[in-house]
C-alpha cells in the first residue's frame, strides 16, 4: 500500500510536468498576448511594447518557462494580468458552484443510470428484450444529444416558456436555495449525457455477472431475485462502474465548462473562458494545473475504492 | 443379489415411500434456432438417504434435468411440463416463493466448478450464515456456530477464522468443501450435485467423495449425483440412471447395471473405458456418430443410428423403460440389448512396440525449469517457482511415455521445455529429429479463419517443405491416417466436432514425421466415447509410424491403457518411472500407491472391496519446497529422516526407479 502511494505520486508529478509544459506552450501559441488583448486598439506599438518589456515576456521563452516552473515550485501561482487579482483566491470563490455542479451530477447519474442499468441487464438475463431494448435505445439516444444543444433546448423550455428556473441572476453560497434553482438545470443536462455511458456500462456489467456460477450457487440458497441482484450481481459488476464514475468527471470538468458558460454562473469553468479570452496566461495555467490535479487525484481515489468492492484487488 | 446388506433391506424398505419423484419431466431451450428439448420425458424415484448417479455424455440432459428440479435453469431454458415430487408436493407447481423456501433450504445444490461458484467478493460467513438463520430460523449467533462447526466437519483447518476469509484465499479443494458446508448446513433432505468433482484433481476428487458419502450417510441425506465419469458412480452410487438424448435409458441398482447392463447405450459406454489390471490389452470400443440434435424431433429410438443391433422395429417406435430385473429398468426393444454385437473380445492391441535395441530418440537429463518472481525490495530473494527440480528421461523410438501427477506437479513445464517453448534453466534435453505437439483443447489452438488443408499444412509450408502439389499430397495421406477423408480439407475448425478436431491435431502434429508427439492432456476435453476413438487412433498411429508419444495427463486408466513407460511426478520430480503394468500391479511410492488407490474403478464389487483412505492435505506450495522428501508431509509412512534427507531416485529394480527411502 505505502509503495504503491509513493508509485502513484511519483506518477502524479510527472503527469503534473507534462500538463504545465503543454499548456505553457500552446497557450503562447495562440496569436495575440494578454497585452493587445487587454489594449484592444487604443494604445501605440510602443507603449506596448513597454508593458510586455515590464511583464517579462520578451524575454526568451525558455528562460520564462523555467521561471515560471520555478514559482509553481514556490506554490506562487502569481495574479492575474488583467485584474492583479490573487489567481487562488479566484478560483477559491468559482470553486462552490463548479463542485455543485460536478457532484449533483454524478449523484443524479449514480441514482437514475445504476438501477436502470441494473433493470435492463435483468430483463435481458430472463429473455425480456423488450424492455431491455427500450432503455438501451433510450440511452442511445440522450448519449447523442450534445450538451450545448440540450442546454439551449432546457433554457428555452423551463426557462424562457416555464419560467421554473431563473437562466440569469446572482449565485450566492448564503443562499442554498437560489444556487439550487440556479444549478439544476445545468445538474440535468450534464446528466442526461453520463447516465447513457453509465446505464450501459452497468447493463455490460451486470448481464455479464448474472450469467456467473455464483449467482446460480445465491439462488440455490433460495434468495430472492432481488437480493441476488443487489447483493451479489451488482457488487460483482461494481469495479466497471466505478471506472466509469472515475472517469465521468474526466468528462464533467469539459461539461461543466459548457454550461457555466451557457447559463452564466460563476464557476470555474467561466474563469477558465474568461483567461483564455484575455489571454490570461498566469489565469489559464494555474487552472489546467488545478484541473489536471483535480483529475489525478480522483484517479486515484478510483483506484482506493476499488478496494473495497472486491477484496481480490491488490496494491 | 439375494444377501441383502442391513443398509440395503434399509434402502429398500425407505424406497417404498420415496423422498423424490420425478414423473414425466420435459424442460426445453427455446433458443433463435429452434427449440432444444433438453430433458425429454424423464420419470425417476428416489428414496431417503439414497444416492442416485445420472450419467451420460455432454449434451444428454442431465445438467438440464438436474438444474430444472430446483428451476435453477438459465434462460431461456424452461420446464415445460412434468411433476417433481418432494416429500408430496410438486415443486413444479410452485411459485417462486414458494419455492425458495425449498432451495437450499430442503433441497441442496453443489455446482461443478469450485473456482467460480462461491460469490468472489463476499466472505464466506456472509454467503454461509444468512441461509443457515433464514431456513433454520435461528439467532445469527447460533446460526454462525453452526456455519463454523459445518466448515470444522467439511474438513476445514481453523475454521473459525477461516469462515472471515474470501473464497480466492482457498484451494479448489476447500472452496469445494466450502460449498458441501453450504449445501448441507440446512439440514437438507436431498442434495443435488452436478459434476461435484470434474474439476478437481484425482486425490482432491477422493477426499471429497468420502466426504461426500461420510456426510450424507451421517445426516440420512439423499443425494442425486450428475457425473460422466463410471468410476466414481462405481464408487459412490446406490442406483444408476443412465440418460440419453433426454431421456433416461437405464435404470437400476449399481452392481446390477454394471454386471448386466442392458440398454447398447450403457454397454457401450462401459466398454469404451480403458479396464483396469488386465494382462492383455484390447481395443477399445467406440461408439460411431454423434447424439442426435435436440432440435429435431427424434422418430424411434435416439440411439438406432449409433446401435449395432439396432433393427427394424427401433426406427419406428421409441422403445419405453421396461423391466429388466428387481428395480432395473431400460428402455431398448431387444432384452439383451446389444448381445452378441457387443465388444467383448475385440482385437488385441500388442502391448508393447519398442525394445532396448531402439534407438534413444529424447533424452533429458537433470532438467530444472525455475519461475523467478519479482522482489519488492532489491535486497530480498525473489520468490521462486521450482516448476520442474531436476528430472531425467529418455524415451525410446516408438515408446510412450505416460507423464501423471496432480495438477501443479510441473507435468506441462516438462511439455513445454521438451518442445523449446521455454527455455530451460539448467540440465539438458537431447531430441533425434523433431518434437511436435498436441494441446488439451484442439478448438482454441486452431486459428478459426483457416481451411484444414491450411492448418495441417502450415509446418510444411514454414519448413518449405516439398511443391505445392507434394503439400496437397501430404495432408491428404495425414488425413488419412487419422481417419479422415479428404474432404476436410476445405472445412473450417467449427464445422468439425471436439472428437474430429483433436484429429486434425494430431495430423498436424504429424506433418513433418516427428520423432516425438507430446500430448498434453489430449483427452481431458472430450467425451468418453470420442475419447475412446481418440486412444485407439493413437494406439494404431504408434504401431504404424513407430513414432514416439509423451502422453501427460491426470486420467492414469487412460495413461495405464495407452503407455509403456510411466514417470509419475511430484513437485517438480519424478518419484516413480518403470514399465506401465508392473508401476500400476505394485506401486512402490507411497504416492503412486495413493494416486491408484484415489482413482475410481468402473466395477461397484472391486470398489467396495477398496480400501478407501484418501490422501490426505493437498499439493503444497512450490514457492517454498521442504528440505526433505517433498511429499513427507502428506505421506502416511513418513519419517524425521524422509524430512531432513531428499530420497533420489534409485533404481529398485532394472526396470523400476523410486524416490522413497522405505521402498522395496
Amino acid at each position: 500500500m505505502l509503495t504503491y502511494s509513493f508509485k502513484r505520486l511519483a506518477q502524479l508529478f510527472v503527469t503534473i510536468l507534462g500538463v504545465v509544459t503543454l499548456v505553457f506552450f500552446t497557450m503562447r501559441m495562440i496569436p495575440g498576448d494578454p497585452i493587445s488583448a487587454m489594449a484592444g486598439d487604443n494604445l501605440s506599438g510602443a507603449a506596448l511594447d513597454q508593458m510586455r518589456e515590464q511583464m517579462g515576456l520578451t524575454e526568451p521563452l525558455l528562460l520564462q518557462y523555467l521561471k515560471y516552473l520555478g514559482s509553481i515550485a514556490m506554490l506562487d501561482f502569481g495574479n492575474t494580468v488583467t485584474t492583479k487579482l490573487p489567481i487562488v483566491q479566484l478560483i477559491l470563490g468559482a470553486l462552490p458552484v463548479t463542485v455543485t455542479i460536478a457532484v449533483g451530477t454524478i449523484l443524479l447519474t449514480v441514482l437514475i443510470s445504476i438501477p436502470l442499468g441494473t433493470l435492463a441487464a435483468y430483463m435481458a438475463h430472463k429473455g425480456n428484450r423488450a424492455l431491455d431494448n427500450i432503455i438501451t435505445g433510450a440511452a442511445m439516444v440522450l448519449d447523442l444529444m450534445p450538451s450545448f444543444w440540450t442546454s439551449l433546448v432546457c433554457l428555452l423550455v423551463f426557462s424562457l416558456v416555464l419560467g421554473w428556473f431563473p437562466a440569469s441572476g446572482m449565485v450566492s453560497l448564503d443562499d442554498p436555495g437560489q444556487l439550487l434553482r440556479r444549478v439544476t438545470l445545468p445538474i440535468v443536462v450534464l446528466s442526461m449525457a453520463q447516465i447513457a455511458t453509465m446505464a450501459r456500462i452497468t447493463r455490460t456489467s451486470v448481464l455479464e455477472v448474472l450469467n456467473e456460477d455464483y449467482v446460480r450457487t445465491a439462488r440455490s440458497m433460495g434468495w430472492s431475485e432481488l437480493r441476488v441482484l443487489f447483493r451479489h450481481a451488482l457488487k460483482n459488476a461494481a469495479l466497471p462502474i466505478v471506472t466509469v464514475v472515475g472517469l465521468s468527471f474526466g468528462n464533467l470538468l469539459n461539461g461543466t465548462v459548457i454550461v457555466e458558460f451557457i447559463f452564466t454562473l460563476p464557476g470555474i469553468g467561466n474563469l477558465l473562458v474568461g483567461g483564455i479570452n484575455s489571454r490570461d496566461y498566469q489565469m489559464v495555467q494555474t487552472l489546467i494545473l488545478f484541473y489536471a490535479m483535480i483529475f489525478v487525484v480522483i484517479n486515484f481515489a478510483t483506484d482506493l475504492i476499488y478496494r473495497v468492492f472486491d477484496p481480490r484487488v491488490q496494491f | 443379489m439375494n444377501a441383502l446388506s442391513p443398509l440395503e433391506r434399509k434402502l429398500a424398505s425407505a424406497a417404498q415411500t420415496s423422498l423424490l419423484d420425478v414423473r414425466d419431466l420435459h424442460t426445453h431451450f427455446l433458443t433463435d434456432t429452434g427449440t432444444v428439448k433438453a430433458v425429454n420425458g424423464v420419470s425417476f424415484q428416489i428414496g431417503r438417504g439414497e444416492r442416485v448417479a445420472i450419467v451420460g455424455e455432454s449434451g444428454s440432459g442431465k445438467s438440464a434435468m438436474a438444474m430444472s428440479l430446483l428451476r435453477l435453469l438459465a434462460y431461456p431454458g424452461k420446464v415445460v411440463s412434468g411433476q417433481i415430487n418432494l416429500d408430496g408436493r410438486d415443486l413444479n407447481q410452485m411459485s417462486e416463493r414458494q419455492l425458495n423456501q425449498i432451495r437450499g433450504g430442503e433441497v441442496g445444490t453443489i455446482f461443478q466448478d469450485p473456482m467460480s461458484s462461491l460469490d468472489p467478493v463476499m466472505k464466506i460467513s456472509n454467503q454461509m450464515v444468512p441461509p443457515i438463520m433464514r431456513h433454520l430460523r435461528i439467532s445469527r449467533e447460533k446460526a454462525l456456530a453452526e456455519a463454523i462447526s459445518w466448515l470444522d466437519r467439511v474438513g476445514i483447518p481453523d475454521a473459525a477464522r477461516r469462515i472471515d476469509g474470501y473464497p480466492f484465499e482457498m484451494s479448489g479443494g476447500m472452496r469445494q468443501r466450502v460449498m458441501i458446508a453450504m449445501a448441507l448446513s440446512c439440514k437438507p433432505q436431498l442434495v443435488i450435485a452436478d459434476e461435484p468433482t470434474t474439476a478437481l484433481d484425482v486425490t482432491i476428487q477422493a477426499q471429497i467423495v468420502e466426504l461426500l458419502r461420510e456426510l450424507t450417510e451421517e445426516t440420512g441425506t439423499a443425494m442425486i449425483f450428475i457425473t460422466h465419469d463410471l468410476g466414481l458412480v462405481a464408487r459412490f452410487a446406490h442406483k444408476v440412471g443412465v440418460m440419453y438424448a433426454g431421456k433416461l435409458v437405464e435404470f437400476g441398482p449399481v452392481k446390477d447395471i454394471f454386471a448386466h447392463p442392458s440398454h447398447p447405450y450403457t454397454q457401450s459406454l462401459l466398454d469404451t473405458i480403458p479396464p483396469v489390471d488386465q494382462p492383455e490389452r484390447r481395443r477399445l470400443a467406440q461408439i460411431p456418430g454423434f447424439p442426435p440434435d435436440m432440435k429435431v424431433p427424434v422418430v424411434g429410438c435416439a440411439f438406432k443410428e449409433r446401435c449395432a443391433a439396432a433393427h427394424k422395429q427401433c426406427f419406428e417406435t421409441a422403445p419405453k423403460l421396461s423391466s429388466r430385473g428387481p428395480g432395473h429398468t431400460a428402455a431398448c426393444w431387444r432384452p439383451e440389448g446389444l448381445g452378441t454385437a457387443r465388444h467383448l473380445n475385440a482385437e488385441l492391441v500388442p502391448s508393447m512396440v519398442s525394445n532396448t535395441e531402439d534407438p534413444v530418440v529424447v533424452e533429458i537429463f537433470n532438467l530444472h525449469k525455475h519461475f523467478v518472481g519479482r522482489s519488492v525490495l532489491p535486497w530480498r530473494v525473489p520468490p521462486t517457482v521450482r516448476a520442474v527440480n531436476g528430472i531425467s528421461l529418455s524415451i525410446r523410438k516408438g515408446e510412450t511415455l505416460g507423464v501423471v501427477g496432480e495438477s501443479g506437479c510441473g507435468k506441462s513445464t516438462v511439455a513445454r521445455l521438451l518442445l523449446g517453448l521455454d527455455p530451460a534453466t539448467s540440465g539438458d534435453i537431447y531430441v533425434e529429429g523433431m518434437a511436435q505437439m498436441v494441446f488439451q483443447d484442439p478448438a482454441s489452438s486452431f486459428n478459426p479463419k483457416m481451411k484444414l488443408s491450411d492448418i495441417i499444412g502450415e509446418p510444411l509450408v514454414v519448413t518449405g517443405w516439398g511443391t505445392r502439389a507434394e503439400r496437397g499430397d501430404r495432408i491428404r495421406e495425414l488425413l488419412t491416417q487419422v481417419g479422415l477423408d479428404e474432404g476436410y480439407m476445405q472445412r473450417y475448425p467449427s464445422q468439425l466436432s471436439g472428437g474430429q478436431r483433436q484429429r486434425v491435431a494430431i495430423a498436424r502434429a504429424l506433418a513433418l514425421k516427428p520423432s516425438v508427439v507430446v500430448a498434453d492432456e489430449p483427452t481431458s476435453a472430450l467425451d468418453v466415447s470420442v475419447r475412446a476413438q481418440i486412444i485407439n487412433l493413437m494406439v494404431d498411429l504408434k504401431h504404424q509410424l513407430r513414432v514416439s508419444f509423451v502422453f501427460i495427463s491426470h486420467d492414469l486408466l487412460t495413461v495405464s491403457y495407452i503407455s509403456d513407460r510411466i514417470a509419475v511426478m511430484y513437485l517438480g520430480e519424478v518419484v516413480e518411472y518403470g514399465l506401465t503394468d508392473e508401476v500400476f500391479r505394485n506401486p512402490t511410492h507411497p504416492y503412486t500407491q495413493a494416486l491408484i488407490a484415489a482413482v475410481p474403478i468402473p466395477d461397484p464389487v472391486a470398489e467396495e472391496a477398496r480400501t478407501k483412505k484418501p490422501l490426505s492435505g493437498e499439493l503444497p506450495s512450490p514457492l517454498n519446497l521442504p528440505l526433505g522428501c517433498a511429499f513427507a508431509s502428506r505421506c502416511p509412512k513418513a519419517t524425521d529422516y524422509c524430512r531432513a534427507e531428499k530420497p533420489a531416485l534409485r533404481a529398485l529394480s532394472p526396470t523400476r526407479d523410486t524416490a522413497c527411502h522405505y521402498a522395496n
